[in-house]
């Protein structure tokens, strides 16, 4: 009898031993891995690269030319020193990785991988239950939307919602607008990473790449890196952002002289990738010359954004909540912020009006009480073009009581707030702009910062004069900490500067910084979120990079001017070449060309 | 008793060979074709050749940064051995194209045109006795990636189709001594490369072989020697470009 148990046991453990080598779920990437020894492009040091060794990467004109106006100096911003890394560029670093697996607690159905790179990218998770991945107006975040699956021993995991990071830490950078698929390939203690990155503003082709990891048997016990941002360069102008201008980079040849690399090689781009390029940095002559052509924007027209829209331009209304009592609208023009509570709605600003009934049942889905407040950032129709409506739609209980009852209108509709310039330009009092009485705001201001205790929480309203228009203002919500900036910050395209109606480029950077000024974020990420005038819920981040844009734009532009320039020369440099692919935009209501002539306006105007 | 016979023999049966299908049969993926390499990692060092000296990354040991520093080229093509960076501690990394096809039923082909080399992977015992650029190539399919089983068990029997995916396992000894890197990073008759060949599906339809390396060198390095390359299928044969090896 034993001896028939010995053999039970004999059979039911070659059976489970089969169940292990057959894992349904795949194989089991947990434990501690970490790059092998660094063996492998051990040239780029801790993954930085050196200055201008692009080779090799399928880089754009556009990738090219932000990476040739990148200085180091750059690092010492507040917004910059804390960054977070980004899949593929985290598996580059010379730290730890850990990988566990969250299950069921009943079924024991794996629901996801998680990641815990040793550094500057919070917890990362890779969903294995198959769902969808969020909607283009979502946040990004430094780690992405991740979602798996496996085949045979390899996992492969799909990542969108990534954030504007960096192929290399020498100003080589992955859009946001790029997408991941990477291969965790293993083979007993090794992982080999391949990842192809596409991304339609920083790449011409797909990137392929590969990293080696290694299991580490002990955990390293190193999981951690505090980073707080400090000033750096005591007194910084907050409207500097050190960069080079194009075919003025001085260290461009530290790297080629130091390797004896051509030029043209070092300067990446698709064809840096094949075999075939060796031939071609046989011909010096040839290879200079094509290298001198690439360091300024190739003569022609602006390229138009290659960025994917994040309206999704259905006819409907999509409520996103961005955090706390907070909700995002998207589809009706600019962005609707709304925020509820145990009081009548507050919304900022009203959408193009026309999907007003859909935003008003969107509301509704949001609050079952009658909207209260309408605040307006600018006079713009496509935020204030559902105004009447929303008005009418709603009441102020405030308004309807007291001494207030002498009005017949008092109460009645919700109560719309502005800056006095905005009530200015929608009545014609300056200006031509004439709308609907109904949907002027009637609750005006002047003074800098306009305040509300509303559904329980702090509400500032903070005049940004000068920016897109003379009327502009951001409204924060502090204890929900989100910022709807109306199109002071546009994350779908370049800032509608209206100098007939009183923007000036001075006053949207000024803008966007006195937004940087009132955010807080861990690395970039999370803590105060940004409802933008157009474009995806974003944080800190995207701020400080539409800031370091309209510097560095602004900067050309002034160079230009300063030796001369005519707005055509102006225009035909393409002093936006780097920026355009994601922003700019060759028809429509604000185009490319509009923007920099804005800029050129306003600059000129104040030269 | 008969009854413990009996459950033995189910056991037994159940590691009984039941797969008598040739390598070529039971390739888990087709790796048959054109492909071009992506030159994507150690750009500097492959697509350029290093200067002398510049050996960072590779775990030279002491005899081996003492050779590499030697490095003489034109002596090299005085004594014809312009290949000595096209050997299979290498090839896999040289700008290339490779053209693949199944020599037989046992045996893959790989073809470079960059420096014109030709890798037998031969399952089985493999035939010949090395001492060229290319050694000795024993090829298997390797289908426990991760999972602990060794490929023999599978040759025993172990139901493949329930596994999705495998790779290709090649380990090549017998070299004659060569170039880790085109700058006379050496490596020697001693070593062993390990490699592992894996397929990748894109959902846009690329596809990509994966070489991952691990070059074992007791004469020359430290320790083992990891990188990990990348090819992408081609169509056709339009841009093989066959050119002989080249020492600088």
């Amino acid at each position: 009898m034993k001896r028939f148990f010995a053999l039970l046991l004999l059979a039911t453990g070659f059976a489970f031993g089969q169940g292990q080598a057959y894992n349904p779920l795949g194989l089991d990437l947990s434990g501690y891995w970490s790059q092998f020894a660094r063996q492998q492009d051990a040239g780029l040091g801790t993954a930085a690269g050196d200055l201008g060794d692009y080779g090799g990467v399928p880089i754009s004109e556009a990738g090219r030319l932000l990476a040739l106006a990148w200085s180091a100096s750059r690092l010492t911003l507040p917004q910059h020193q804390c960054v977070g890394y980004v899949t593929p560029y985290v598996f580059s670093g010379p730290g730890y990785f850990r990988i566990w697996e969250e299950r069921d607690p009943q079924t024991q159905e794996l629901i996801a991988i998680k990641m815990r790179p040793y550094a500057a990218m919070p917890d990362r998770t890779i969903w294995m239950d198959g769902r969808p991945h969020p909607p283009a107006y979502a946040l990004h975040t430094w780690a992405g939307f991740s979602t798996g699956e496996y085949e045979g021993n390899i996992l492969t995991v799909y990542t969108t919602h990534i954030k504007r990071g960096q192929f290399r830490a020498n100003g080589l950078a992955q859009s946001d607008e790029a997408m991941v698929v990477e291969h965790f390939i293993r083979h007993g203690d090794r992982v080999t990473h391949f990842s192809v990155v596409t991304d339609p503003i920083g790449l011409d082709e797909p990137y392929p790449k590969t990293v080696n990891l290694v299991h580490v048997p002990n955990d390293p016990n190193s999981w951690t890196m505090p980073c707080d941002d400090a000033e750096i360069i005591p007194g910084q102008a907050k409207d500097r952002v050190d960069h080079y201008l194009w075919g003025q980079h001085p260290f461009l040849n530290e790297f080629v002289d130091k390797h004896k690399i051509p030029l043209l090689g070092t300067l990446g781009g698709p064809e840096t990738m094949y075999p075939e390029f060796m031939a071609r940095l046989k011909d010096a002559e040839a290879s200079d010359a094509a290298a001198k052509a690439k360091l300024i924007p190739a003569p022609g027209p602006p390229q138009p954004s290659r960025a994917s829209d994040a309206d999704p331009h259905d006819g409907e209304i999509h409520v996103i909540q961005a955090q706390g009592n907070v909700y995002m609208l998207v589809g009706d023009g600019g962005n609707i912020a709304v925020q509820i509570g145990n009081e009548g709605p507050m919304v900022v600003d009203s959408g193009a009006g026309r999907l007003s009934d859909k935003v008003i049942a969107a509301i509704r889905t949001l609050s079952n009480k009658p909207i209260q407040f309408v605040i307006n950032t600018s006079f713009h129709p496509d935020h204030t073009g559902g105004n009447v409506k929303l008005h009418a739609a709603g009441m102020d209980p405030e308004a309807n009581g007291g001494n207030l009852r002498t009005f017949a209108d008092a109460g009645v509709g919700a109560t719309m707030m502005a800056h006095l310039n905005v009530l200015n330009r929608m009545s014609a009092a300056k200006g031509n702009a004439t709308t609907a009485a109904d949907g002027w705001p009637t609750d005006t201001y002047t003074q800098g910062r306009r305040r509300k205790l509303h559904n329980g929480e702090a509400v500032e309203i903070f005049y940004q004069p000068n920016a897109t228009t003379d009327g502009d203002s951001i409204v924060h919500f502090r204890r929900s900490d989100v910022i709807v900036t109306g199109d002071i910050f546009n994350s779908s395209g370049y800032p509608f500067i209206d100098v007939k109606n009183g923007g000036s480029v001075r006053g949207e950077i000024a803008a966007l910084n006195n937004i940087l000024d009132k955010t807080v974020s861990f690395r970039q990420e999370g803590g105060t979120l940004i409802i933008p005038g157009h474009g995806r819920l974003c944080n800190e981040w995207e701020v400080t990079e539409y800031r370091d844009m309209m510097v560095i734009i602004r900067d050309r532009v002034q160079a230009m001017i300063s030796k001369g320039a005519t707005l055509q020369q102006v225009l035909a440099a393409r002093v936006s070449a780097d920026y355009d692919a994601r922003f700019g935009s060759n028809a429509g209501p604000w185009t490319t060309a509009m923007f920099i002539e804005a800029v050129y306006t306003s600059l000129k105007e104040k030269s | 008793m008969r009854f413990e016979i009996f459950l033995l023999g189910i056991v037994l049966l159940g590691q009984a060979p039941q797969n008598r299908e040739t390598p070529k049969a039971r390739a888990p993926f087709d790796m048959t074709g054109y492909w071009v390499s992506m030159v994507t990692e150690d750009w500097r060092f492959r697509m350029i050749t290093p200067l002398k000296g510049d050996y960072l990354g590779i775990p030279l040991n002491d005899e081996g940064r003492r050779v590499a520093n030697t490095w003489d080229p034109a002596k090299d093509e005085a004594a014809g051995e312009q290949c000595r960076s096209y050997g299979a501690a290498n090839v896999m990394r040289v700008p290339e194209r490779l053209h693949i096809t199944w020599q037989d039923e046992q045996a893959l082909k790989v073809e470079t045109d960059t420096g014109m080399q030709t890798r037998l992977f031969q399952f089985g015992v493999p035939q010949g006795q090395g001492g060229n650029w290319q050694g000795v190539s024993k090829a298997s399919w390797d289908f426990d990636a991760g999972f602990g089983f060794a490929a023999e068990q599978f040759d025993r029997g172990f139901p493949r189709g329930r596994m999705r995916g495998g790779a290709l396992k090649i380990i090549t000894t017998k070299m004659k001594p060569g170039y880790l890197r085109k700058n006379g990073v050496p490596y020697s008759a001693n070593a062993v490369v390990t490699e592992y060949y894996d397929l990748v599906v894109e959902r846009n339809g690329d596809i990509y072989l994966v070489v991952t390396t691990t070059v074992e060198d007791p004469t020359y390095l430290a320790q083992p020697y990891m990188t990990s390359t990348s090819f992408r299928k081609q169509a056709d044969a339009s841009r093989w470009n066959p050119t002989p090896c080249t020492s600088r």
